[in-house]
């Protein structure tokens, strides 16, 4: 049995090369990203971010779920899970780049940085003491180092079994059960607000009370996804021996069933939203319907349909080749769902910052059309939107139908720049891995899930 | 189920026993009639030879129709039949159908499967069923043959081989 992962140096150079791709497809994006290159760049540096830094998060999460849940048959791979976490530190020095960014303007991510975009807005200035630079840096940095210190404790505690040998008292074990009864609570309350700030704050006048609940599980799903191909990996490296098709069926089953869990949560914010039809809520769907139906829809059918009707049946989950798959997909398709979650807004701001307003706001009616500004660049687009009313909505109705690679659909250099981040998360996850025996000999639930056995009508392959 | 089987069946008190008796009542061709436990013994069914139940695959079927008797009823009556306006919303609104689509996908499958299974095991509203031992529901484990028009000879050499196998008891009982 290898009970020792060793980080080869052939896996470092490709993803390492990898890295250097991702690189290089951002500058190409800050460079030559079209018409609105720079909010191009900007939205996807925060949206693989914040995709990464969150599976990051749930993974402190599930192991603290694992833990407090007297879990056993986790236990074999619960490594990886460590590992995983060990993305944080990085996430909050990126997040840091972002916050930098909110004091000193050199990005344009949040309409809400913009002093005098909030002082002629009525529904930003109420929602100031919360959507401000000094709140987003204080909560982000506390919040996430909270997480990272957590992701740290549980990682040394688990050594320490190691360290403590036989020990019937469990004492490692038992502390870590009083940390993760603490970061349950902490954790899911405040994550809330880092998907607020992070995320839903781009379409700053928009609120949802299920968004928090949706992202999570979008982070949820693809950190299962990511478990379940670092274990095959791993598996056809000749690693983990005593993961069995078990535990992968079992990981299966997580995937199939958040996947669902998903689905109810996106169709119950739409549900609700479609249902109270309240002009300032609608208008999210509205514009993603109409002006992004492929991220709309796809959305749906890569991770609804896909999982649940292949994952359905039993032994598609006891297959690497059809779980391998439905796994990339769903990654790929909870990245694609934070796509959809952050570019159209970004967009509308970018078309903004160009001096003008979206025709699909004005049929909205109502209120100040100044509340409805995205101003991004410079005073001068600022005071000529200033003086005019809705006379530029007809012209940039015609802008809005036009297609923007990048906001519409992920183009070659978001593939280019989301790859150059999975290397770099790979890369930390791995070199995690190596640092610690993947068999965690002293775990008090390592026999049980050795022993772990979910199907009763195994068919000759069975081990 | 059938009337008057003589059956002779031996008590285990462990299931590895239990499991290494199969293993040989398979090994020597011996007919098992059945093997009764408390509780679900993994690595039993591959042993016996069981296939796969297929329960689930009417499972998928009444689901389906569940999904459809709500879907196209609820079509139905919004479009055709009567039409009303909710909260200014089209007649066939698809979002406001899918809880109710969802919950009688749910009944179907339930219900549709709970009789498939009462029905392919004979159970049902005054059926009783004969229980060889009510151990068996409780902490032994036990491997029946059946034996009707057996020859004394051939029911001695399965009560040996239950004594051999270690079962702690072995009984006649006709039911």
């Amino acid at each position: 049995m290898n009970k020792q992962f060793t980080f080869e140096g052939k896996q470092k150079t490709t993803l390492i090369a990898l890295m250097v791709l991702g690189l290089v497809c951002m500058v190409l994006t800050w460079f030559a990203g079209g018409q609105f290159a720079h909010e191009r760049f900007w939205t996807n540096f925060l949206h693989n971010v914040a995709f990464f830094t969150g599976i990051s998060f749930l993974a402190v999460f599930v192991y603290a779920c694992k833990v407090l849940a007297y879990s056993g048959w986790h236990s074999a791979f619960k490594r990886v899970m460590e590992a995983i976490s060990m993305f944080l530190p990085y996430g909050l020095v990126f997040m840091l780049i972002i916050i930098a960014g909110n004091y000193l303007g050199f990005h344009h991510l949040y309409h809400w940085t913009d002093a005098a975009a909030v002082e002629a807005d009525p529904i930003l200035k109420g929602k100031a003491s919360f959507l401000n630079s000094n709140f987003y840096a204080i909560y982000t940095i506390l919040v996430v180092g909270m997480w990272i210190i957590f992701a740290y404790k549980f990682r040394s505690l688990s050594l320490q079994e190691d360290e403590d040998g036989e020990d019937d008292n469990f004492t490692a074990y038992r502390r870590m059960k009083k940390w993760a009864a603490w970061f349950l609570p902490l954790g899911g309350f405040t994550s809330a607000g880092i998907i607020w700030l992070w995320i839903m704050s781009i379409d700053a006048h928009w609120y949802s009370t299920m968004f928090a609940w949706y992202t999570t599980a979008s982070w949820l799903v693809s950190c299962v996804a990511i478990i379940i191909l670092l274990l095959i990996y791993l598996k056809s490296k000749g690693y983990y021996s005593f993961v069995t098709q078990e535990h992968l069926h079992d990981l299966g089953k997580y995937l199939f069933g958040f996947s669902v869990f998903w689905t109810y949560l996106w169709f119950s914010q739409y549900m609700l939203i479609w249902y109270a039809n309240v002009g300032e809520e609608t208008v999210y769907f509205q514009d993603r319907i109409r002006e992004f139906p492929v991220l709309f829809y796809g959305n749906l059918l890569i991770n609804f349909v896909l999982p649940f009707l292949v994952l359905m049946r039993n032994d598609t989950k006891r297959k690497f080749g059809t779980l391998g798959f439905v796994a990339v997909a769903v990654l790929f398709g909870h990245w694609f769902d934070f796509f959809n979650m952050i570019k159209p807004g970004s967009l509308k701001a970018a078309q903004h910052g160009h001096g003008g307003h979206d025709g699909g706001h004005g049929s909205e009616g109502g209120h100040d059309h100044h509340g409805e500004l995205l101003i991004q660049q410079g005073t001068e687009a600022k005071a000529q939107f200033m003086g005019g009313g809705g006379h530029e909505v007809a012209e940039h109705a015609a802008e809005a139908g036009s297609f923007f690679m990048g906001f519409d659909i992920p183009g070659l250099l978001e593939i280019g720049t989301f790859l150059g981040f999975g290397a770099l998360f790979l890369f930390v996850v791995l070199s995690a891995l190596a640092k610690a025996p993947l068999y965690p000999e002293f775990d008090p639930y390592i026999q049980e899930s050795l022993h772990h056995e979910v199907e009763q009508h195994a068919p000759a392959e069975h081990h | 189920m059938k009337e008057n089987q003589e059956v002779l069946f031996g008590l285990y008190d462990d299931e590895t026993e239990l499991l290494e008796a199969v293993k040989q009542a398979k090994a020597e061709h011996l007919d098992i009639m059945d093997v009764y436990t408390p509780f679900p013994v993994h690595g039993l069914d591959p042993i016996l030879g069981l296939e796969e139940s297929r329960l689930h695959i009417a499972g998928f079927i009444f689901g389906a129709l569940g999904t459809l008797t709500a879907f196209l009823f609820m079509t139905w009556v919004f479009t055709r039949d009567w039409p009303v306006i909710f909260g200014g919303k089209p007649y066939w609104s698809v979002p406001a159908f899918i809880p109710i689509t969802f919950e009688l996908t749910v009944l179907f499958a339930a219900i549709g499967m709970v009789v498939t299974f009462y029905t392919i095991c004979g159970l049902g509203p005054g059926v009783t069923n004969p229980v060889l031992d009510e151990r068996i529901s409780d902490d032994k484990f036990c491997l029946a043959f059946q034996t009707n028009g057996a020859s004394n000879d051939s029911i001695n050499s399965l009560k040996g081989f239950l004594q051999r196998t270690g079962a702690s008891e072995v009984h006649q009982k006709v039911i």
